[in-house]
C-alpha cells in the first residue's frame, strides 16, 4: 500500500529503527510497510497514526483510490 | 542496534536444548539397540525415543509464531514455513510415484530426513527473504 510514512519520519528526523522502537516493531517491518511490501495490520496502522497525530487515510491511500 | 525480538530469543533459547537432546538421545538409543540387541516394548521404546526431541522442536517452532508479537515477522516466518511444507510435499510426492514405478527401491531410513529436509527448506526461503530485505535496506 502506498504510504507517506518515510517522508513522515524524514519530516522527524527518524531513522527506520527510531520509528521501529516507537512502534515496538522490527527495523524491518518499519522498511517493509514503507516500500510498500507489507500492508501492516488494522490495529498496527492505528498505532502509526497516533504516533503521527493524524488519520490513517492521511498516511496511508486507499488502494481502492489510487494515489492522488 | 537490537536486531532478535524477544520470541526470537525464547525461540533459540528453546530449541538449541532440543537440538542437543536429540543428538543425545539418538547416540544413547542408537548404543543400546547394538549392544542391548532389546526385543518388543523395548525396542519400540528407544527406537521412538529420539524422535521426541524432534517433535518438541516442532512445538518449539509453532511456539515461536503464536508468541511473536511483530507481525511482520510472524507473516515472514509463517510463508518460509509454508515454502518449507511445499517443498516437502513435493519431493514426497515425486519419490513416492518414482517407488511405485519401480524407478527406485522404497528406503524406510528416507522418513528421517523429513525434518531436517523441511527446516533446510524454510532456512533457505528465510534466507532468501533476508537478503532481499538487506538489499531493500541498502535502497531505500
Amino acid at each position: 500500500m502506498i504510504n507517506r510514512l518515510r517522508v513522515l519520519r524524514a519530516e522527524r528526523a527518524w531513522s527506520q529503527q527510531d520509528l521501529a522502537e516507537r512502534l515496538e516493531v522490527s527495523r524491518q517491518s518499519v522498511n517493509a510497510i514503507e516500500t510498500g511490501r507489507y500492508d501492516p495490520s488494522l490495529p498496527l496502522a492505528f498505532k502509526i497514526a497516533d504516533l503521527f497525530g493524524m488519520a490513517i487515510e492521511d498516511i496511508f491511500t486507499n488502494p481502492a483510490k489510487g494515489a492522488e | 542496534m537490537k536486531m532478535a525480538t524477544a520470541a526470537t530469543r525464547r525461540y533459540i533459547r528453546r530449541f538449541m536444548p532440543m537440538m542437543f537432546a536429540y543428538v543425545a538421545v539418538l547416540f544413547a538409543c542408537v548404543w543400546a539397540i547394538r549392544h542391548w540387541h532389546p526385543i518388543g516394548l523395548q525396542l519400540f521404546v528407544l527406537s521412538v525415543l529420539p524422535a521426541l526431541p524432534i517433535i518438541g522442536a516442532i512445538a518449539v517452532i509453532g511456539l515461536y509464531l503464536v508468541e511473536e508479537t511483530d507481525e511482520f515477522l510472524r507473516q515472514q516466518a509463517a510463508s518460509c514455513m509454508l515454502f518449507g511444507t511445499g517443498v516437502l510435499l513435493s519431493v514426497a510426492t515425486v519419490y513416492g510415484f518414482l517407488v511405485n514405478g519401480g524407478a527406485v527401491e522404497a528406503d524406510p531410513e528416507l522418513f528421517l530426513w523429513v525434518f531436517p529436509l523441511w527446516c533446510f527448506s524454510w532456512g533457505a526461503a528465510q534466507r532468501v527473504i533476508s537478503l532481499r530485505d538487506h538489499l531493500a535496506v541498502r535502497g531505500a
